[in-house]
């Protein structure tokens, strides 16, 4: 089902001012959907568009059916938002706050609290959330603001930057709790990071963006698949590489070097290869590398398959 | 459950349960957030030592009502003592120290701490926030200034005042109170929310409000030396306790406390208007601000 649609979409912050987004097409399902970007690229614009919060300039977008310019208040009755920066009072306890802010979102006063001490539970702030939220760390703060998130049972919920600030154990537990949201409580999720690499272990699908522009949308394995590039490492002489690089050359296989390792591109299979023509030519390519590192007498240390990795998308598509 | 397993931060594994219930309308949100507004300027709902302030502040503008009563219930003084406009005008320094502590509570805290970003991703959009903001701290404002001239009321009707008699006195205190919480809540609502830092928040406050009414009393005593009575008479809206006062005063009939009235009915009339329209202005003011702050 598609949860969020969006064609055209633009917004600029001024007339002048080069577009925070710009003519984004793109259609978002269940599960858990990953919006990557550096710094700037528009993720917290798009997120404020989807909310009604800010107009677009041009093009139209829905939510879960509602249209963003004329749906705003449906929109938000339905959707669950967490902000990429703070916004929990210090001086309020975490559970009155969740109580308060499930209270605001439309729920009876009994459902409230119910639902506050479930979804507390739920991230994980089950212990503390008698506590004044002033005194939280990082990992709770966010936590807490993923329960008000949850608090009303939203039909979809926009997290901004969930694991921002977070140390990496307890960035693993917010990405395994977005998982879980997605996948187990059955909500739709749409997640924000300017982590590249983060997100691609728990979303379903992801949504490149690069200054405003869609670069990529695409299920995540399309990312993960194989790309038949094999990564080398060599010892021996100090010009081991090189040599190892010439001698490749020599074979009629492009190498570059990267870091310590040399990268080889895939052999180019006919179009019409099926899987186990590419398997095949894999196996022949290491097979050539193993007699080549022979030949030169330079020690092989590894020879592996590159999946491939978000960073790659940016490696290819934008120009340095 | 098992409690060890929450301490390293390891979600349990309860099913998630989904909510069919029924959900309120928008009336019905205004309604329990400005419930909670108000209680929030009482300490409700925040850290316990949040309400020592406003309990203080409220003991301390009880003071005189309840001594008053003491006195004509055992001294059996009568009933003159019941000045109810005097009690707006002597408690004025109270309900600023009041106002100034509590509004950083509705708008300093929320701009400030970045929850209005979740209140505006609610329901209720930034205008109806802003003014049920504002009407939270009015109703707070009205709990405070009502609940003494109340004692004094029901106290000296216990203690043999006339109710026939007593009733238009202490109508026109209450209108008065209504009319000084309306316009100080905009005050202090346009301060706080501009000042997002506490303590700035409570020293503008206290500068605008207690200030303005000094200014506004040595401007109006400059004027009426001077001879010019009207333009005096206009000064009242630099400050809304010099205004109520003035204005109950010509309205209501009561003596002016503060400063002398004007003699014109409809000069009094004229002034709560002008003071209701710019009232209307500091709103418009107001809800520009959480606007702004919603993208
Ligand atoms: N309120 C604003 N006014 C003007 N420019 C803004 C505003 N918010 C964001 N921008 C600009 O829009 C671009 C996208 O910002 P943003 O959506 O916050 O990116 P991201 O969330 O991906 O980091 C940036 O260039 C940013 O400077
Ligand atoms: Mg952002």
């Amino acid at each position: 089902m598609t949860v969020i649609q969006t064609r055209g979409l633009t917004k600029r912050y001024g007339s002048g001012a080069p577009p925070a987004l710009a003519d984004l097409t793109v259609d978002v399902a269940d599960g858990v959907t990953g919006l990557v970007g550096a710094n700037g690229a528009g993720k917290s614009t798009l997120i404020k568009l989807l909310l009604g919060l800010l107009a677009p300039t041009s093009g139209s977008g829905s939510v879960l059916g509602h249209d963003i310019t004329a749906g705003g208040e449906a929109i938000r009755r339905a959707v669950g938002y967490m902000p990429e920066h703070d916004c929990l009072p210090p001086d309020m306890r975490c559970i009155d706050f969740v109580v308060h802010m499930g209270r605001v979102s439309g729920l009876p006063a009994a459902a409230a609290r119910e639902r506050a001490a479930d979804v507390l539970r739920h991230v994980g702030l089950a212990e503390e959330r008698y506590r004044l939220m002033g005194g939280y760390s990082t990992g709770m703060k966010q936590r807490a603001k993923l329960a008000q998130a949850l608090v009303h049972d939203p039909q979809l919920v926009l997290l901004d930057e969930p694991t921002n600030g977070l140390d990496p154990a307890a960035r693993d537990d917010m990405l395994a709790l977005v998982q879980r949201i997605g996948h187990d409580f059955g909500i739709p999720v749409l997640v924000t990071s300017h982590l590249l690499g983060e997100l691609e272990r728990v979303s379903d699908h992801v949504i490149v963006l690069d200054a405003g522009r869609l670069l990529r949308s695409e299920e995540t394995q399309a990312f993960l698949a194989d790309t038949g590039v094999v990564l080398v490492e060599v010892i021996g002489a100090a010009d081991a590489q090189q040599r190892m690089g010439e001698a490749l050359a020599a074979r009629g296989l492009v190498s570059r070097p990267r870091g310590s390792l040399i990268e080889i591109d895939p052999v180019t299979l006919p179009d019409d290869a099926d899987g186990e023509a590419a398997t095949r030519a894999h196996d022949q390519l290491r097979d050539v590398v193993r007699d080549t590192a022979a030949d030169l007498g330079v020690g092989l240390v590894r020879v592996q398959a590159q999946t491939g990795r978000l960073e790659d998308v940016f490696r290819e598509e934008v120009p340095a | 459950m098992s409690a060890p397993a929450e301490r390293t931060g390891v979600i349990h594994d309860i099913g998630y349960r989904r909510y069919a219930g029924a959900r309120m309308s928008s009336a019905g949100i205004a309604g329990s957030l400005l419930a909670s507004g108000v209680l929030a300027v009482f300490g409700f709902g925040r850290s316990g030592k949040a309400k020592i302030l406003p309990f203080v502040l409220l003991g301390m503008t009880m003071v005189p009502a309840v001594v008053m009563v003491g006195i004509m219930s055992f001294i059996g003084l009568d009933a003159g003592l019941l000045n109810y406009a005097s009690y707006n005008a002597g408690s004025s320094f109270l309900v600023v120290l009041f106002v100034a502590a509590q509004a950083p509570v509705l708008f300093s805290r929320d701009l400030r701490s970045g929850v209005i970003s979740l209140y505006l991703a609610r329901p209720l959009g930034a205008s109806a926030f802003a003014l049920i903001r504002w009407a939270s701290l009015v109703l707070a404002i009205l709990a405070f200034v009502l609940t003494p001239l109340l004692v004094l009321f029901i106290g000296g009707l216990s203690a043999g005042a006339s109710f026939t008699e007593e009733l238009p006195r202490v109508a026109w205190a209450l209108a008065g109170a209504v009319v000084l919480a309306l316009l100080v809540a905009t005050v202090a609502a346009l301060v706080s929310s501009w000042t997002l830092r506490r303590g700035l928040a409570i020293a503008g406050t206290i500068m605008v409000l207690l200030v303005g009414l000094g200014v506004t009393v040595a401007l109006k005593e400059t004027l009426f030396f001077e001879g010019m009575d009207t333009a005096a008479h206009w000064v009242s809206l630099l400050s809304p306790f010099a205004l109520v006062d003035a204005v109950t005063a010509v309205l209501g009939g009561t003596d002016a406390q503060i400063t002398s009235a004007p003699e014109s009915v409809a000069t009094g009339w004229l002034l709560v208007s002008t003071a209701l329209a710019l009232m209307a202005v500091g709103l418009l003011l107001l809800i520009r601000r959480y606007r702004s702050k919603g993208a």
